[in-house]
């Protein structure tokens, strides 16, 4: 009887709104967490299929699917073209800004958490300026100089190079901006504005000192873009970013105690400044290997997050793992923006996640001047 | 028993607590009173293990707080700093509940249960859903130490008493408050376990405190029974506000008005 099967299915989720809504008003958001969690999932699993099936070119999912699978008229129904155009070009593409958006998302929200502060975000205080500087000074200066890191890490000297430069400028901003466990807001961004600034002069310097080649390489990482997607940068980066973000949901109970200050965290029973240490590291590292691979995006780290707190608060049990997803979504989606919004030609995705995301963060300090301590 | 041997801190490059002893039995609830500046606050930190002692130990319940790792002192005592901003949107139940961090049971019932009955005992019964931003300061105080009673749920586990360590947990409260605060406190030493306070209402600390200790400029001045704390001579020597202590005939608990003072 499919019809009172989906009569009563409706009488299930009808209760279960009722029962969020019980819960929401006395102040228990952690089912309407789990759901949204749920509800995300699915979103970025339809994203991504979309993402793959959209495109400048026409290309047939079906077919790759079918052939994947191992249809008997595999030669027949694939030409060689769509194959390329879907598992080369395509798949990648999506893949990277699965993982760049999730670990943009994330090192907004650890950032965030630890300078307790929702303005805190690695791209507005300079932690992705540091990064770059680091890729640009391996691009530029080269074997030359870095010849045993290339002899070390191979193809992962890039963003072993990024995740330096990020993990020193947020050393650098910690030290400036925390005294005795309080964070001033003012000096965090003001010294991001700083600190941004000299390694802006730093790369400036490099690509003064640029060939024509390695120029071309550098003016990438001011722009971001996820076109130069390919499966060698994925391998580059994935482990990186995998790694850390594997790490942040052990810091949640930590990040949550920590909105009450350092002293206070300590009082609960947290080890502060083992917590600190870990979180520093891995904002630097998935930062570091984010910008390796797809240059300056910008306003993911600060946006996602806003958005989720609204909804279900800042739980960081549930803002992280929400964050990833809807971080990942979202890049995806600005990148199918940015590539067929001109097309055939491509807008760089960090000029699309500026429009939508610079009004946003303004409507953010508008609304919450009071609230976060500015 | 919390005891502070010779303890020495130095904050910022400056001596601020010279050398001073004091204990806190379970049972009881000991109060540190004087001006503003004296180290009260310093002395709490050093107690609850945020400060490093320069020199000098404290041990709670027979152990080095130095051998002890956080979530160890978690379990042993909570403790409500000054006050507490959060620039983050939590609701009321979600800060309290941030206490069951450290020693929770996986208990879900016995945990919302402890959160309910904590919120209850500061009087903040109807409030779990609230935003604690948009909390007043005397009712942020008290949902801080809802989260604290969380914490430390029962005054004594595995037969050792638990400690509250309260810095001003009455400065923003309404004089209904300020009594039902302090009789939270007094309730949780008749049930044995020991509660640290400084304070600033020497009226509300004559009422409700077992010891009195009084500081200045990071000594000890004087210590023990309010009655033999509060005296004209200690209040003109700690305060340099020369007033007459008088005592309410009965119960003999002793009490200053700033209307008998002369600066």
């Amino acid at each position: 009887m499919p019809r009172s099967e989906a009569l009563n299915r409706g009488m299930r989720l009808t209760a279960l709104t009722a029962d969020i809504r019980a819960e929401w008003r006395s102040g228990n958001r952690a089912r309407l967490a789990r759901v949204v969690i749920a509800l995300l999932i699915v979103f970025a699993a339809a994203t991504f299929v979309g993402s793959i099936m959209t495109g400048a070119a026409d290309a047939s999912l079906s077919n790759v699917v079918r052939w994947l699978l191992g249809a008997s008229d595999a030669d027949q129904i694939l030409s060689v073209r769509d194959r390329i155009i879907i598992l080369d070009i395509r798949l990648p593409r999506a893949v990277l800004g699965m993982l760049v958006g999730a670990s943009l998302a994330v090192s907004g929200v650890v950032m965030q958490g630890l300078f307790r502060n929702p303005l805190a975000d690695p791209g507005l205080v300079g932690v992705s300026s540091g990064a770059s500087l680091g890729a640009v000074l391996l691009i530029v200066l080269g074997s030359a100089v870095f010849g045993p890191l290339f002899a070390l890490f191979g193809f992962y000297a890039l963003p072993v190079a990024a995740f330096i430069g990020g993990l020193v400028t947020t050393l650098l901003l910690y030290r400036i901006a925390t005294r005795g466990g309080q964070t001033s807001v003012a000096t965090l961004l003001l010294a991001g504005i700083a600190l941004g600034a000299l390694t802006g002069a730093f790369t400036g310097v490099l690509i003064f000192m640029a060939d024509d080649k390695q120029l071309r390489d550098v003016t990438f990482w001011g722009l971001g873009s996820l076109a130069g997607a390919n499966w060698t940068k994925i391998a580059a980066a994935a482990p990186i970013i995998l790694l850390s973000l594997a790490v942040t949901p052990f810091l949640a109970r930590g990040l949550n105690a920590i909105t009450l200050g350092e002293a206070a965290a300590f009082h609960m029973g947290i080890p502060v400044q083992r917590m600190k240490n870990i979180a520093i590291v891995s904002v630097a590292a998935a930062t570091g290997a984010s910008v390796a691979v797809s240059g300056g995006i910008g306003f993911v780290g600060i946006v996602v997050p806003h958005l989720l707190r609204l909804v279900i608060g800042p739980d960081h049990r549930y803002l992280v793992p929400a964050s990833a997803l809807l971080g990942g979504t979202l890049l995806i989606l600005a990148d199918m923006i940015a590539r067929t919004i001109a097309s055939p030609a491509e807008l760089p995705i960090g000029i699309v996640t500026a429009f939508i995301g610079a009004p946003f963060f303004l409507w953010i300090l508008l609304r919450g001047r009071t609230t976060m301590g500015l | 028993m919390i005891n502070v041997s010779n303890l020495s801190v130095r904050l910022g490059g400056r001596q601020v607590i010279h050398g001073i002893s004091l204990e806190a039995a379970p049972g009881a609830l000991t109060a540190i009173v004087g001006p503003n500046g004296c180290g009260k606050t310093t002395t709490l930190k050093a107690i609850s293990g945020e400060l490093p002692p320069e020199s000098g130990s404290v041990s709670i319940n027979g152990r080095n707080l130095k051998g002890l790792k956080p979530w160890e002192l978690a379990l042993k005592r909570g403790v409500l700093p000054q006050s507490t901003v959060i620039s983050f949107p939590f609701t009321v139940r979600e800060v309290v509940r941030l206490g069951l961090t450290a020693g929770a049971t996986s208990d879900a019932k016995a945990n919302d249960r402890i959160a309910a009955d904590a919120l209850e005992a500061v009087d903040l019964g109807g409030f779990a859903g609230r935003f604690y931003q948009e909390l007043s300061g005397g009712e942020q105080q008290r949902v801080q130490l809802a989260r604290v009673l969380c914490q430390i749920s029962d005054p004594v586990a595995d037969g050792e008493p638990r400690y509250l360590l309260l810095d001003e947990p009455v400065s923003s409260l309404d004089i209904r408050h300020q009594l039902t605060i302090m009789q939270l406190a007094r309730k949780f030493c008749g049930r044995g376990g020991g509660v640290i306070a400084v304070m600033h209402d020497l009226n509300l600390t004559a009422m409700f405190a077992d010891r009195m200790i009084m500081m200045k400029s990071g000594v000890i001045r004087a210590s023990g029974a309010p009655g033999d704390v509060l005296t004209d001579e200690t209040m003109e020597a700690v305060f340099g506000c020369r007033m007459q202590v008088s005592a309410m005939p009965a119960a003999g608990v002793p009490f200053v008005l700033p209307q008998t003072a002369t600066l």
